[in-house]
Formats: C-alpha cells, structure tokens, sequence
C-alpha cells in the first residue's frame, strides 16, 4: 500500500535532554525520520528541548520547536500547527508517555491528531508489565516469575515468595531507573522504597533472580500487512544482572544453535503480534538458561531504541528511517533497500562481519559512587567496533574507547574486579588470562559465556606467543596480531619497542588494512553504499571513488564533558563542506551518532579514534586534510601526531592549537595583549604548591593537567584543604604532569564567547552568561544568552577582547574562550581552538549558523563571499536559557553539589520574550518541578544569609513557608523573616533531613562553603535527588529559580520555532 | 608445510589455513546463514558443493546430530573464515574431519564471495599443496576426475530403496515422496500431518506410486541440475490430475519440467536464511531459507499455472499453483532447518486447502 495521503503534516516529538539510559541515539533516530518524511513531502515539525542535537537544526525539518516536552506545550504546538499525525516512537520513553498524556488529555481527538507507530494500547501493553505479562502467557511464552508490587508490605510478601536475590523493575521509567538487584533484605527494602517512588504509577515488578543467563536481543520490525523481519541479533557478553546498555554486546548473536535462534525469532513474532505492534521498529529482551536453553522473555520496547540504533549501523539497515515510512503507510516491501538499491527491505540483513559495542562509563566524575553494574543503566557512552572475527571487532572497540593507545593495557588484577560486574572488568578479564587464570576459573566467577572467555584467553595466549617469537623479519606474526586486532602500541608495549617502529616495521612488512563496505547482504548484491570499515582480513579493499575530500573526525563515545554537542558541529560542518564542493570523510567510532548514520557523509569510516586508525585511512584515502575544529578534544589531541605522519590540518595550524592549549604560551600571550589572568602557578607536589600559596592567594582552584571537563578539580579555600587535594589526587600530580593552580575569583560572573575567524572576517556567535558564579564548571552552569547582568558596554569590550584574541592566535575557524567578569574586570580563563559544547546552544539562540562559517573560514572563503551583515547576535529578540540535566539518582552515593568538575549529561533550551518565562522553559525542560507552594528549606553559608533573606521575603509574599537550619533561622527570624528552625543532621531527630524524606519539603536552597560543611550537608541534597525535590546550591540560581517560579504562577507562555539565516551565497 | 588452496576451475586460486579433511573437489557457492552450518552441510542438496559460509566463524555452538538433515555430510568442502577450535568445543570440525571433509579457514571469504556473485559459482577444489603451481595441478585432476560423475545427482542422493514410515496424525492423509535428496525435516514435516509416508526412489515409475494409492504425492528437494534428472519428470507428468502433488525446491523445478516448462541456471543461485518472498497463497510477504542454483522460466509455465510466489530480490518464480490440477510448486525451504519458519504454513495450505 502507498503512503497515506490524509497525511500532510506530522509531528515528530524527540527525546529531550540527554540523561543516562536515553541519548543521542534518539537524536540519530530522529533526524533519520525527519530525513525520510522531508523526501517524501511531508511537512515535519519538530519538538525537542535540546539545543544539542541535529534534529533542532532548522534545517533538519519544516519547523523545529525547542519548547518543554511537556501536555501543556505540546498542546500549543498542536493547536498552532495542527499536525495531521504525530510520531511517537522515535523519541524514547519521554515521547511514547508524552503520546500517552496527550491522548489521556483528550489532545489528540480534540485537534485531530491520528497516532502513529504505536496506539496507546500498544504503549501500554509494553510498558504495563502485568498487560505484557498476560500477552505472553496467551502465547505461551515463559518469563521470570514475578510479582507487581503497589506497596510496601505488599513488596514484603512477594520477597518471602520469592527468595533472594530479587531484580526490582519500576514501570514506565526509562534505562531501568529506579530498579536494581537485591541480595539481602535491608538492600531489598531501601530499593523498594525508591523504586515505589520512581515508578510514575507507584508499581515495582519485583521479579525472580535469573542472574548468569545468556541476554539477547532482536531488532524486529513489523509493517501494516504483518510483514516481519529481525533486522538484528544482539547478543551480550555480560549475563544477564548488568543493564543491556551496560552490558558489551556484540551482533549476529554467536553462540545459540539454528534451532534455538529460529524459536526465538518465531517468539519474538507473536509477541509482536499479540501486543498488536502495527508497524514499525520493536526490541525484544529474551534470556536463556546457559545448560538447559530454557527461555525467558525480559521485556519489549515497541519504538526504536539505543539498540536500534546500534542495530542500525552494525547492520545497515536504517530501522529508524524505514519505521517513519511504515509509520505513514508504506509496506516493507515497497522500501528500497538503501544499500544495496536494487532490493527491497523486507530482508534480514546478513552480516559477514562481527560488531561489539562496549559502554562507557563515568563513576570517576562522582567520587564516593561505587563502581558496580546491575540491572540500572549507568554507562554514559559506548562505541562500536567492526571486525570480520569476533576478537578484530573487540579488540577495535577496545582501541574505540580512548582509555588507552594500548586498547587492553596491562593492570593490576583484582579478583573482586573479574566477580562483580564493573566497568573495568573487561580490563581484568584480560588480566586474568595473563595472570594465569584459565577460562573455567574465569567462567565461575562471571558465568561468562565460556565462548567469549576462550575468545579473550586465545587474544593473551597470543601476547605470550607474540613475546617470545617477534622479530622485524617474522611478517607473518605481525600479521597474525594486526588480524587479532592488536594495535601497534599494544604490541611495541609486549616487545618493548615503541609505537613508531611498529608502524615502521609493518610499512615495512607493507601490512595495512584494506576497506571493505558494510553491504546488509553479506556481499550477495552490489552496493554502492559508503559506508566502510577496515580488517586485516580482506585481501583488497573497495574503491574509492572520491576525489580530494576533507576528513571531518568525530568525537567518539560519548562521555561527560564531551557529548551530542560535537556530533552536531561534525554534522553540520560536513553538510557545510558539502555545501562547498567538498567531499567529506567522516570518521567516528560512536553507534548512537548521526555522524556515523551512512547518508550524512560521502563516505563514512566506522573506526577506532587512534592515531593508528587515522593514519591508515587517509593513507587509503588520500584526503587533501582533515579537520580537528569540529569533534571536540578528541581530535584536537589526534591532530599532532596525524600532522606528523604527513597529513594537514585544516583550519587552524597546530602552532595556534599550541598557543591556546598550552597554559604557558596562553598566559604569555595574554600579558603581552595586557589582558588579565587569574593568578596561577604549577606544582608537582604539596610543598611546590605551598611555595606558590601567596602568589595565587585563597581560594584557589586546583586540577591536574590533561584534564576534561574538569576532571579533579576543585576549589580549595585554605591550607588544610590544599593538603588534603594533593593526598587525595597524588597519583595523577608529578613533575610531568604538574597541578596546575589558579586564582579563584569568588562570586565573578563566567560567560563563554563563541567567535568564527575566517580570512578577512570575524563573525562573534554570542556572549552566554551562567547563571551561577564562577566555580561551577561551565558545562554545569545554566546559562543565558544575552546575557541579563552585564552592562552593554562590557559585552562590547568581550567582544573586542575576544576578536584581539583570535587575531593574536591566529585562529582560522572556530574559538571558544571562557571568561571571568569581577568588579567589571574581565579575566581570561580558558581558550579552546575549536568549536564547543555551547556552540550549538548559540547557534539556535541567535539563528547564526556558526559551523557553516566554521567551515567558511577553513576553506578560506572571504567575506565578499559570504552573507555576513545580518549576523548580530545581540539583535536576537528572543532570550535563551541553557537548563542542564544531572544524573545523580543513578549514583547513590553521589553529592549533587555543583563545582568545577563537570557532572552533567544534558542540556535543555528554554526560549523565552523575557528571561522569566525563558528560565521557566529550561527548568520544566529539565525535568525540575516548580513546586506551586509549600515549604522552603534554607541552608546557608553565612556569606548568602544577607544575601538571600531578600528572596525568603519573595517567597513567603507568594504564599510559600519557610524553614531553615538553626543558623539561618535564627538570622532570618532576626530580619523579620518568619521561620521555622529545623534540626542538623547531627542535632539529633527528627532532624532537617527527615522533614525533607518524609515530604514535607517543597524546595531546598543549600549554599555550602567549606570542604567540611559539604560533607555534612551531604544528606539533604541526596534526600532531594531521592525525592525529586528541586535542590539549588548557588545563590545565584536559587534567585532564577524563584523568577521562573513567579513565571509558572501566571501561567502564561508562548511557543515559538527557531529561525534560521543562511551564509553561503 | 604445505598449505591450503581454493582453486577454482576459472583460475583463481585463494589460499587459506587447512583444517582437516582430503583434497576434494565440487562446486564453489556461498551461504549467508549465520547459523545452520550443521543443516546445511548434511542436506543432501549441497552435493557434490564446497560451501563457503559469509558467518566469519562456524562451529561455534558445537555439534548435534539430532538436527541433522540426512545421516551424512554431503558437502565436498567448508570454508569460512574461521572454524571452533578450543580444547572445550571442537566438536564440529571434528565431525568435519571424521567425514573426510576438507576445512579450510583464514581464507578472504569477502573477497571469494565477491568473485562468486560477479562471475557465477565455478567448479573449484580444496587442496594441500606445497605452492600454487602444485594445487592448480591437483585441482585440475581432481576437477576433471568430479565432472565425470553421472549427471543425475537426484538420483545419486536418493535413496535406493522404498521405505515406509509411519505418520504421526493417524487421522492424516498418505503420501507418497519422491526422494530427489529429501531433508529430513520435509519428511518430519509430513509426519506431523500424515498418518503414513511410502518413500520411493528418484526413479520409481508413476504405476508404482500410484499402486501405493497416496492421497497426495510430495517431491522433495535434491542436488544439481533439474533438466538432467531421469525419468522423474516422465513420473510426475503421468500423476498430474490424478493425485495432489506439492514439490519443494529440486521437486517444484522437476515438477516444472513434467508440465512442459523451462529451467536455467542463476548466476550465483540463492543460498541463505534472508530472501523475501511475496506469498499470494498466504497472502503474506516473509522471509525463507533458500538453496539453489537452477529456477524456473515462468514465460514457459503452461497458462493454467499461476506464479503465486515470487522472490523479492529479483522478481524469480519461487512457487507456482495450480488449482484444479492441485499442484503446488514451492522453490525455497518451507520446511526451514536452517531458517525461518513462516513458510512453514504451507505445509497445512497444502494438506488443508489443497487436499
């Protein structure tokens, strides 16, 4: 059947801010749909909070909304723009239960909105474990024993069922928030309680333990005829107990016999029909038991997902593009395929290759969180590797992860590492083998699949053999390695030679990779597809047909401090190249990226971000350079050695990374332009810092070198302090590897600039003021732009400032400098040679396309060629706020406390006429409740007592109460502030935190000041993140906060998509 | 040490690691499957083929002869990238080896595979040889030595003598099978809706079947050439209109043939567990497990005969059905092993709305 012609306009709702368990893998599935509909002819708008992604480029769709994923926006929009259709399925779990509340709402039959994908039935079916249970007994599938719990008690008597240990699943929550493993009682009783509270209907599964089963996954989709098809098998490595999206998987599945495999697959075929999936993408979560094959069904999601989108691009087949055709009435059947464009869809993609993915995680940014893996998702990336045997595509994931040049570095092995899941353990499972483990060792402790054990075992098995046979003449050991996936400097580190003369040993030995295309047919049909990756395997390599193009490096997997935001800069700057004339390679090692999807680049390489990897495709490829500006610090790092090796950079030479990155050459520059820097010094250890204590004057803020996102780095406020930092960071502090140590300017105002030099232009993308005061890290900071605290004439001399900067550093594209505004005094904190995490943020706040211009100024465009009057970021009407979203409920011992080490996963965009109603946005955008009244907890440090009495008067004026601890009470009740005064923690009970767990807290405002007061106000800021209670630590931003609750109350806002200017003539 | 060598009767020669078995020769064609490699090897249609599997690695979830479809291998020689070898699972390449059957791994199966799909699937031979000039001579030996094979592989694969099983729906139809190289699963197939199956030789006469008095006849799958399959196509003709017959595979190509039609040769065949198929029977697009090197020409049907199958990747015939004649022609797996099982409805089409 053709498309459906009552269908001319579709809304499509995206996934909002990135958080742990939903990512850019719904900014990859997204923009595919969007791609696809825009071709058919369809009017796309679009809805997403998050100024990060690609999907909210206004050119991805007809009309792109940054508004709040929330009943009462989305109503507006609707009304504004009256949709024929919406697409729920491409946006996670938040656009399935967005579809859910509008239809409750009445929404969808009052404008009406046809559903598409997935009808409230089917949401619920999947989502409502006991509707899905019921489905599966109807077709007499087998699933863990289970019970639905409501209560508490109730939850006590499921657990005597039961026995220990129990898996705990909250409905309707995404990446298994909430849930976890329970091994004892009093574990099983505080999860239970979280669990209850995180599920938005208050019901927690509580299931019996199937811990050290084999996990797997089916892709499937299904269209309206009732055509079926498994895009792909998953299979995990790690049994079941650790989360899917924590677990390393590798696809086809490996290890279950024809017949095991096709009764799964007929399973998944009546769970899709019995559920009553009418079309589109849908994963299945089956186990089985690894002696008696026993199968079980974990769950379903009936939309795409992060594993459709590892699906996607193991195989090929673009699950998300062909679910929004299915979704508009076309059959499988009669969707091409794109690959191979002779052959329909409706196949199962046949794979002559192997992929694993690997997760990667983030525990280091939250101290105290403990290092374990279960049934929640805690991992805040991954990468892909692909290799034609299992142990080339690990090994290339391994390489993928940029942990080490070394891929599977040697460590120090700890037993506890190998037992628990964590995520170091496939470091340790290697080490294990080293250390002399055999594999039914390894097996009892991990119930690991011992396939994938003598996989692992036969990799170090090799190292020895490669120690002690290497010499330069033996070509065919060398080859064996490269094969098995070792990367040159894992092999220098076994012989003890270094990297190069590997690489020099193997130019030798003429022993490359050759490219070869991942085709979804297993070469059965030509495909003309780009979409290449490497092996020592293959005997020759594709082709390639195009000419002079520019290599564009990713920003491989996702971690904190370096995420979507550069996948968007990559994107845009690839269409912008193209655009140009260009060809472009894009390189990337991250599935969940639109980078990697194979139409965005003339030819994408899926491969390790390594200087190995590099080299060896633009060896094949011969490009005329590759560009560092776009994928963050990743290539940036990449970029002097890849110049070493005899390719160009484009854009801004290495010596202007140099000045901007090296902290010498910075402040040398900036004194000699007289521009202030904080003061500062370095350190190789605590007494060096003690010399330098008077030169730099407390507070002052310490980190290691190398660092991002703030890695370690604190503010320290006096000696002990300064002390203690060094003891507790000695490991990462040498003479190499000096601390460096700044000047803290106490209560400045930070702002990040962004600017594009081109050759006889400088294009200023905008000023973005935080909100909170200098010391939270400024990816942690909300921001506004323009900014509501500076004077006119200070954002003028920013901007002279900053193009006097660029001049000096000989910038040609892109630079981000971050600045420090005291006493209006501008101070230069940082400049990053390349675009950054708010550039995309300003990019859809002023509508200037900063990329394009990016990609303007490296190919040397001049301004008589370009459209550069209109680009006045301060003309913009619209006020923009930068909301930021944690991941603290995922880490239980984590403090939500804000400082100079980026914590973050997100962002959200709040568009706004005026900073009120902007600040509202990104608040409800990020999930934080604006409580209507109720009681509001105060904790102060006595600096903000005077300070923020002002706004406890505000507050009581809007019918709020007020409570705070002894000290704050007292001073407030002493300024006529009516307060009641509530116990420390170490007062004795019922103290503050109890009165916030048990409810009675609507808003908690928690300034700190000491190290020590931390510590000891630690429990009142997890008791909010437990609870959902909005928690301000600055003061700052507890007087935003309060603005956008007088916002809320007026109830009045509007919603507005974004604008777009274009450069290129 | 000598290595090993796919030569292939064009020229090309491949060298790669041996594994086990003695230097044979066959036709080179390829599978896509990612599992079944123990269906496969043991179905009686890969006769006288090296199987070359795109699945980098074989062997991996070990051995067991209960899937097997037939008592033997029947392949002349595997390769794949690599094989299982550990001290804990060798099991398959030990049967591999047991039946003499060469393995050849570490072999660019991509690159092969490739020069299968643009040149057709060549005779070729695996060898140990010292160099490359010792295995071109080897294979040719051997090549020529395996042309020399009677033509009739149907007949070479097919049993020799009539047996008779019992069905296990005692209330079900009797069918008679025409053995062209029969897996086991089709006859497992009949057994679940058929109170009795007389299996006969590739050769027997219409008379003898007919004397059997079935209530429907099946002809199964086999090996090779349909057009040089003897006496089969003058047996299914004389039962045309008189008894139902459903034909799978080599059975729907030779049915092809008795009514008068056409088959050739396809470029490099279908081998593999991801072809679509639109189903006008079932009224039903899926996916099938295939294998085969010949299909029908459907401008020489007779036009009583209506195409109800077609292969989605390249328009090819995949089924024909006669209504008043009740005949029906299946050219992929309705009976799956390896590969998926919606196809296997046919089977209750056919003995529900057929009979």
């Amino acid at each position: 059947m053709p498309r459906r012609a009552d269908i001319r306009r579709v809304l499509i709702i995206g996934s909002g801010p990135i958080v742990i368990g939903q990512a850019c893998e719904f900014d990859y599935s997204g923009t595919q749909a969007c791609k696809a509909l825009m071709a058919e002819g369809l009017e796309v708008i679009l809805v997403n909070s998050n100024p990060a992604t690609i999907m909210t480029d206004p050119e991805i769709a007809t009309r792109v909304y940054v508004e709040p994923l929330k009943v009462d926006f989305l109503e507006k929009i609707i009304a504004k723009e009256r949709p024929d259709a919406v697409i729920p399925t491409l946006g996670g779990q938040t656009a399935l239960n967005l579809a859910l509340d509008l239809h409750k709402h009445g929404i969808l039959e009052k404008y009406k909105v046809a559903l598409l994908g997935a009808t409230p039935e089917v949401i619920r079916a999947a989502e409502d474990r006991e509707i899905f249970r019921g489905i599966l007994d109807k077709i007499g599938a087998k699933y863990p024993k289970s019970h639905m719990v409501r209560t508490y008690e109730q939850g006590q008597q499921v657990a005597d069922d039961l026995g220990f240990p129990l898996i705990l699943r909250p409905n309707y929550t995404l990446g298994g928030g909430g849930g976890g493993i329970a091994y004892t009682p009093e574990a099983y009783n505080n999860m239970l309680v979280s669990a209850l509270h995180e599920s938005p209907t208050s019901e927690v599964l509580v299931e019996e333990s199937i811990l050290g089963w084999k996990e797997y996954e089916l892709e499937v989709m299904r269209d309206a005829a009732g055509t079926f098809v498994v895009v792909c098998t998953i299979e995990n490595l790690d049994p079941c107990g650790v989360h899917t999206g924590d677990s390393i998987t590798v696809a086809p599945q490996q290890t279950l016999s024809d017949r095991e495999y096709q009764a799964m697959r007929d399973e998944a075929y009546k769970i899709i029909n019995e559920v009553g999936l009418a079309t589109g993408g849908a994963n299945i979560q089956f186990a089985t038991h690894p002696e008696t094959g026993e199968r079980v069904v974990i769950e379903m999601n009936p939309r795409v997902s992060r594993s459709s989108a590892l699906a996607s691009k193991a195989t090929g087949f673009p699950i998300a593009k062909i679910a929004a055709l299915l979704a508009i009435g076309y059959r499988l059947d009669e969707i091409r395929n794109d690959i191979t464009k002779s052959t329909p869809s409706c196949y199962e993609p046949a794979l002559d290759y192997v992929v694993t993915k690997i997760p990667r995680f983030a525990f280091e940014k939250f101290p105290g969180s403990k290092d374990t893996l279960n049934t929640q998702m805690k991992s805040v990336g991954e990468v892909m590797g692909i290799g034609r045997t299992l142990q080339e595509s690990l090994m290339k994931a391994l390489g993928s992860m940029e942990k080490s040049d070394q891929g599977v570095p040697e460590v120090t092995l700890s037993i506890d590492k190998v037992s628990y899941p964590n995520s170091q353990r496939i470091y340790h499972l290697f080490q294990a083998f080293r250390d002399g483990k055999t594999i039914s060792e390894v097996q009892q402790l991990t119930q690991i699949n011992p396939w994938f054990l003598e996989q692992i075992s036969s990799l170090v098995d090799f190292e020895n053999k490669f120690k002690t046979e290497f010499s330069p003449q033996n070509r065919e050991l060398l080859l064996s390695a490269k094969r098995m996936g070792f990367s040159d400097a894992r092999l220098a580190a076994l012989v003890g030679k270094s990297e190069i003369e590997i690489r020099d040993l193997r130019n030798l030995h003429d022993l490359h990779p050759y490219y070869q295309q991942v085709d979804t047919c297993a070469g059965e049909f030509e495909s003309s597809t780009p979409y290449f990756y490497s092996s020592y395997w293959f005997n020759k390599s594709v082709e390639s047909k195009i000419v002079d193009p520019v290599v564009v490096i990713g920003s491989g997997p996702n971690r904190i401090g370096q995420g979507i935001e550069f996948d968007y800069s990559c994107v845009r700057g690839v269409k912008a190249f193209q655009k140009m004339g260009h060809p472009v390679i894009m390189v990337n090692s991250n599935p969940e990226t639109v980078s990697t999807d194979y139409d965005t680049s003339d030819i994408l390489f899926f491969e390790p971000l390594t200087v190995e990897a590099l080299t060896e495709l633009m060896r094949y490829a011969k490009p005329v350079g590759f560009v560092t500006q776009l994928g963050g610090q990743t290539p940036i790092n990449l970029a002097p050695k890849l110049q070493k090796a005899g390719f160009k950079v484009l854009g801004s030479s290495l010596e202007t990374i140099e000045l901007a990155e090296d902290r010498g050459l910075f402040s040398k520059i900036c004194r000699e332009l007289d521009l202030k820097i904080p003061n500062s010094a370095m350190a190789a250890n605590a007494q060096e810092a003690l010399n330098q204590e008077h030169n730099v004057g407390y507070p002052m803020i310490l980190r290691p070198s190398y660092v991002l996102g703030g890695r370690r780095m604190e503010v320290v406020e006096n000696r002990e302090e300064l002390q203690s930092y060094f003891d507790r960071h000695r490991e990462f502090i040498s003479s190499e590897r000096p601390c460096l140590i700044d000047q803290f300017l106490v209560g400045a105002l930070e702002v990040d600039v962004d600017l594009v030099r081109g050759k006889d232009w400088t294009v200023i993308g905008g000023i973005v003021e935080h909100i909170e005061a200098a010391g939270v890290h400024s990816g942690d900071s909300m921001g506004v732009l323009p900014p509501q605290r500076l004077r006119e004439s200070t954002c003028e001399r920013i901007e002279l400032l900053s193009i006097q900067l660029a001049e000096r550093l000989n910038v040609i594209g892109h630079l981000n400098l971050q600045l420090a505004i005291k006493e209006d005094m501008i101070y230069v904190l940082e400049a990053n040679p390349r675009s950054s995490r708010s550039v995309p943020f300003i990019a859809k706040a002023t509508g200037i396309p900063l990329i394009d211009l990016g990609v303007a100024a490296v190919c040397g465009v001049p301004k008589t060629q370009l459209k550069l009057e209109n680009l006045h970021w301060r003309n913009t009407p619209v006020v923009s706020v930068k909301g930021v979203v944690f991941p603290f409920k995922k880490f239980p011992e984590a403090d939500s406390i804000l400082g100079p080490e980026m914590k973050s996963t997100g962002e959200s965009m709040g568009r706004g006429n005026d900073y009120a109603e902007a600040l509202m946005k990104a608040f409800i955008s990020t999930n934080v409740h604006l409580p209507q009244g109720g009681e509001v907890f105060f904790s102060l440090r006595d600096k903000d007592k005077e300070n923020l009495v002002g706004l406890a008067r505000v507050l009581i004026k809007m019918g709020y109460s007020i409570s705070a601890t002894a000290g704050t009470a007292g001073f407030f009740n002493q300024k006529g502030v009516p307060c009641l005064a509530l116990k420390k923690v170490d007062e004795g009970r019922p103290h503050c935190v109890d009165r916030i767990r048990s409810k009675h807290v609507s808003l908690v405002i928690n300034t700190t000041a000491s190290r020590r007061a931390i510590e000891a106000s630690f429990d009142i800021r997890r008791a909010c993140t437990d609870y959902s209670i909005p928690c301000l630590t600055e003061s700052d931003a507890a007087e935003a906060f309060v603005l956008a609750l007088r916002k809320a109350r007026t109830g009045q806002s509007d919603v507005q998509p974004l604008n777009a200017t274009e450069v290129f003539i | 040490m000598s290595k090993a060598f796919l030569v292939l009767e064009t020229g090309e020669v491949y060298s790669g690691k041996w594994n086990c078995g003695i230097d044979r020769a066959g036709e080179v064609v390829f599978n896509t499957s990612h599992s079944g490699y123990e269906e496969i090897a043991t179905d009686p249609s890969y006769f006288s083929q090296i199987v070359v599997m795109t699945a980098p690695m074989q062997g991996n979830y070990g051995a067991d002869e209960s899937c097997w479809e037939s008592n033997r291998l029947w392949i002349e020689g595997f390769v794949a990238l690599q094989i299982q070898d550990s001290a804990r699972d060798r099991a398959w390449l030990k049967r591999l080896s047991d039946h003499q059957i060469p393995m050849v791994t570490e072999l660019d199966t991509r690159d092969l595979v490739l020069r299968l799909r643009s040149g057709g699937t060549p005779w070729g031979a695996l060898v140990q040889a010292q160099d490359v000039v010792q295995a071109q001579k080897k294979a040719t030996g051997l090549i020529a030595e395996k042309k020399k094979l009677d033509k009739d592989w149907v007949y070479l694969t097919s049993r020799k003598q009539k047996e008779v099983r019992r069905g296990n729906f005692l209330g079900g139809p009797r069918v008679a099978v025409l053995d062209f190289g029969a897996k086991e699963n089709i006859l497992r197939e009949l057994q679940r809706f058929c109170s009795e199956l007389i299996i006969y030789p590739s050769r027997a006469g219409s008379s003898e079947v007919l004397s059997g008095n079935p209530d429907f006849v099946m002809l199964t799958n086999g090996p090779g050439d349909p057009a040089d399959v003897q006496v089969a196509p003058e047996t299914i003709r004389e039962m045309i209109g008189k008894k139902p017959i459903f034909g799978i595979c080599m059975g729907h190509q030779i049915l092809s043939l008795a009514l008068g039609a056409k088959t050739y040769k396809l470029k490099f065949g279908h081998r593999g567990a991801n072809h679509p198929i639109k189903d006008d029977l079932l009224g039903q697009i899926y996916v099938t497990s295939q294998n085969h090197g010949y299909a029908v020409d459907p401008k020489t049907l007779p036009k009583d005969v209506h195409v109800t199958q077609t292969n989605l990747n390249d328009g090819t015939v995949a089924g024909f059905y006669n209504e008043s004649q009740r005949y029906l022609g299946i050219q992929y797996h309705p009976e799956a092993c390896p590969g998926p099982h919606e196809a296997l409805n046919l089977f209750k089409f056919f003995i529900e709305k057929v009979l």
